[in-house]
């Protein structure tokens, strides 16, 4: 479904992302983590077609990024960590703009908008202006626009930041559903109990270079600490390659 | 095209809900006073051209040459302000825009959201040069007589004017942003414009325009113009709407047609090329624009060096707050061109005062002298508020979502407000005594006269930098992307009328004392005991009501900001 292959980015002198190879399978929820300025905002605005790469392959669903990128995006569902919702418009509005981008035409829109809007708790406030929206809320916004045209992949950076414990358990739910139902989620995140939780594999990446790949039984393997939870591995891991550096 | 229209609905959206949001009546209140302005300098503008080119028209032979000088003149520099605008509006729009990520990660093309963004660009940078414009070429029609045909012509030639010059721009940006950070390029650009601005306005001013009234000057300036009778380049576009506009104005149709169509083949040519060379490059230039910025110019240095020794007298807390106030002032490259524009104008200010004919005035000089001086006062205290509204008033505000570190910290509001009130002070202080006392060696004034005003201003300085520091905190804006626009909210209005208040207080307050002493020493006769009395009151009442002010304005902003957190 996801395929990068020696995916690279730089800026200058500084090598942001280093010849990274990675897949990822239909149905699988697939967790990026890392420590900070370790790569993954960039890799993933790479996957979402809106950093052209130095160099490498992004494959979506076996549609290459840079030859086709319409085609490409409009498999994906794209959340990233700093969404910017137009304040002046209200939550339907927005939902509307994203659907005529991805071309979805009005009997199909205005049934399937207000029914993410219901599952995401936004419906009452769906003709109120984005600037009266809480943080928690604009999330919620965020990703119900992203769901709106059926995606297959699912790229999302950070998606729990700014929800309430309902909220995450919300997200957890939702996104081990739609992967039961076949689709894709790469998911990139800070917080390690839900990458435990949720995804069936972990990539770490550390210093543009993905130094580990695997269920976490393979990662515990890897960090020779069968008993250890997410956080001590990827300390270890993380550490190691630091020294090793 | 469809896709197009769908990229620019947000802002359509955006602009009719501004419309039915909370607020609406300090919106509409500020509408209708910077409505009266714009239409007030729409008008003046009419009237400006209106009276020139009949003038021109009573001088036989010339009147012509001088009013086709004078419109190709004007079109050359709407179209050096359009291409200024357009590059920052383009950049901004293209590059440096917070929903990029959004609207890069749907499936459209590229090329679509490029020319949905140019468009918007284009409309952005154009607007106010269009409306402003439409005065000069009215003022054409009328002292012309000219028919229908102009003002189609007018119309015609008007479009592709702008779409030429946005095109322009937006290929300069394509091609720096392919090689340096959008970010970076933002600073450099607005520096370079308000450099631009800067020199076309001193050099207006030391072409000495009032000279023109003059007629044994305006023989030799006719002479001079009649000399500049040759055509522009045909290679400038300014040029075939200089012509188009002349044979409309002469009626002839198919001539004002045929100039105008080479307009339009040039901006439609400008557009496709634009278009196939951002294909190319746009989105190379966009991921370099997701880069870090660099520092420009070593300013860190300079501040570790220069500002930060001079504040070591000052306690922890204190000194970290002024040390940012300081820091993040001069690196903000939207500051520099405006206080280049200060210096700029402080010079023009002077330059004025130094070419002030008053030695030709029917009123006796010395008389003369003494009341320029005392309107110097008022002028100079009005070009300080209108400065403070644009620097001090959104001082408290420019703090922006980061505000929460202040209130979150050991320091008292009080405090916070008076760091910033000595911050402006000092300078604002300095500039303004700068200003009076060099005004006044070159009116040569009594020395009275000079006591009254540096001791006025003395005065009035810190009563108007407190009420800046405290109306901006009474009506703060934290979640402005731009706090300096700040000065044009209801609050900024309050604070500019009752900075106009103060100053025609104090004047009032001083006209007449100041008039009795300077009469009395000019015939050499006696003051009365109750003119003294009269005198010292009025004079007193002066820092009494500068005191008052800082006082009152300092806590009513304290008070209001520490209400608000509660």
């Amino acid at each position: 479904m996801i395929e990068l292959k020696n995916l690279t980015k730089r800026y200058g002198n500084v090598l942001a992302v280093n010849g990274l190879d990675l897949s990822v399978s239909a149905g699988e929820i697939f967790g990026f983590i890392g420590p900070n300025g370790a790569g993954k905002t960039t890799t993933i605005r790479m996957m979402g077609g809106i950093l052209r790469p130095t160099a490498g392959t992004v494959l979506i669903d076996g549609i290459d990024m840079s030859r086709d990128p319409e085609t490409a995006k409009r498999r994906i569902g794209f959340i990233p960590d700093r969404p910017f919702l137009y304040e002046k418009l209200t939550g339907m509005e927005f939902m509307r703009f994203t659907a005529d981008l991805f071309g979805m035409g009005d009997g199909l829109f205005r049934e399937k908008a207000e029914s993410i809007l219901k599952m995401f708790s936004l419906h009452d406030w769906a003709d109120e202006l984005i600037e009266a929206y809480s943080h928690g809320m604009k999330q919620r916004l965020v990703i119900s626009a992203a769901l709106l045209h059926d995606p297959r992949i699912i790229i999302v950076d950070e998606p729990m930041v700014g929800l309430d414990p309902a909220g995450i358990r919300m997200i957890k739910g939702l996104f081990r559903r739609l992967a039961d139902g076949g689709t894709t989620i790469f998911m990139s995140t800070h917080t390690l109990e839900v990458a435990e939780d949720v995804c069936d594999r972990i990539g770490i990446i550390h210093l543009g270079s993905l130094i580990a790949t695997g269920t976490m039984a393979d990662l515990k393997r890897m960090a020779s600490s069968e008993e250890a939870n997410l956080e001590e591995v990827f300390l270890r891991l993380t550490e190691e390659e630091s020294f090793g550096a | 095209m469809k896709e197009v229209i769908v990229l620019l609905k947000p802002r359509i959206w955006s602009f009719r809900n501004g419309f039915s949001t909370s607020g609406m009546r300090e919106k509409r209140l500020k509408y209708i006073f910077f409505g009266i302005i714009g239409l007030a300098f729409w008008v003046g503008i009419f009237a400006l051209f209106y009276r020139v080119l009949t003038y021109f028209q009573g001088t036989e032979a010339f009147g012509d040459v001088l009013a086709y000088k004078l419109l190709s003149m004007t079109l050359v520099t709407f179209f050096s302000l359009l291409l200024f605008s357009s590059i920052l509006t383009s950049l901004s729009k293209l590059y440096l825009s917070r929903d990029l990520t959004l609207i890069h990660a749907m499936p459209v093309r590229t090329e679509k959201i490029f020319l949905a963004r140019w468009f918007e660009s284009a409309l952005d940078s154009s607007w106010m040069v269009l409306i402003y414009s439409l005065p000069v070429f009215l003022s054409y029609g009328i002292v012309y007589k000219a028919g229908p045909v102009y003002y189609g012509a007018v119309i015609f030639n008007l479009v592709p004017f702008c779409l030429i010059a946005s095109s322009l721009s937006t290929l300069v940006v394509l091609a720096v942003a392919g090689l340096l950070p959008a970010g970076r390029l933002r600073g450099i650009f607005v520096i370079l414009a308000g450099i631009l601005f800067i020199l076309l306005v001193i050099a207006f001013r030391l072409m000495r325009p009032e000279r023109l009234v003059n007629p044994a000057a305006f023989s030799t300036v006719m002479m001079y113009v009649k000399s500049l009778e040759t055509p522009g380049s045909p290679l400038l576009p300014t040029t075939w709407i200089m012509d188009s506009l002349k044979a409309a104005l002469s009626g002839s149709a198919s001539s004002a047609l045929f100039h105008g169509a080479l307009s339009w083949s040039f901006s439609l040519t400008l557009i496709f090329t634009t278009m196939g060379i951002s294909g190319l490059t746009y989105l190379d230039g966009l991921s370099r624009a997701q880069s870090v910025s660099g520092r420009h110019f070593g300013l860190r240095r300079t501040l570790k060096t220069g500002a930060g020794p001079l504040l070591r007298f000052l306690p922890g807390p204190v000194r970290a707050v002024a040390m940012k106030e300081v820091r993040t002032f001069l690196r903000d490259q939207t500051q520099w061109p405006q206080l280049f524009l200060i210096l700029a104008l402080v010079a023009i200010y002077l330059y004025n005062f130094y070419v002030l004919p008053v030695e030709r005035s029917v009123i006796k000089m010395e008389y003369l002298q003494n009341i320029l001086s005392f309107l110097n006062m008022g002028l100079s205290t009005f070009v300080l508020a209108a400065l403070s509204a644009r620097f001090v008033f959104p001082a408290v505000s420019n703090e922006g979502p980061a505000f929460w570190i202040v209130r979150s910290s050991p320091i008292p509001i009080r405090l916070f407000l008076r760091i910033k009130f000595f911050f402006f002070l000092i300078p604002l202080l300095i500039l303004t005594e700068t200003l009076i006392v060099a005004s006044n060696i070159l009116l040569d004034v009594t020395p009275f006269m000079m006591g009254l005003s540096v001791i006025t201003v003395f005065l009035m300085v810190p009563a108007i930098v407190a009420m800046g520091i405290g109306l901006g905190a009474a009506y703060p804006d934290f979640q402005s992307e731009n706090p300096a626009q700040s000065a044009t909210s209801l609050g900024g209005l309050i604070y500019m009328t009752l900075c106009s208040g103060l100053i025609g207080a104090v004047i009032v307050l001083e006209a007449g004392p100041a008039y009795t002493i300077f009469m009395a020493g000019v015939h050499g006769t006696g003051i009365t005991p109750f003119q003294w009395l009269w005198i010292a009151i009025a004079f007193a009442a002066v820092p009494v009501i500068c005191v008052l002010a800082v006082i009152f304005s300092m806590r009513w902003g304290e008070k209001k900001l520490t209400s608000d957190q509660s």
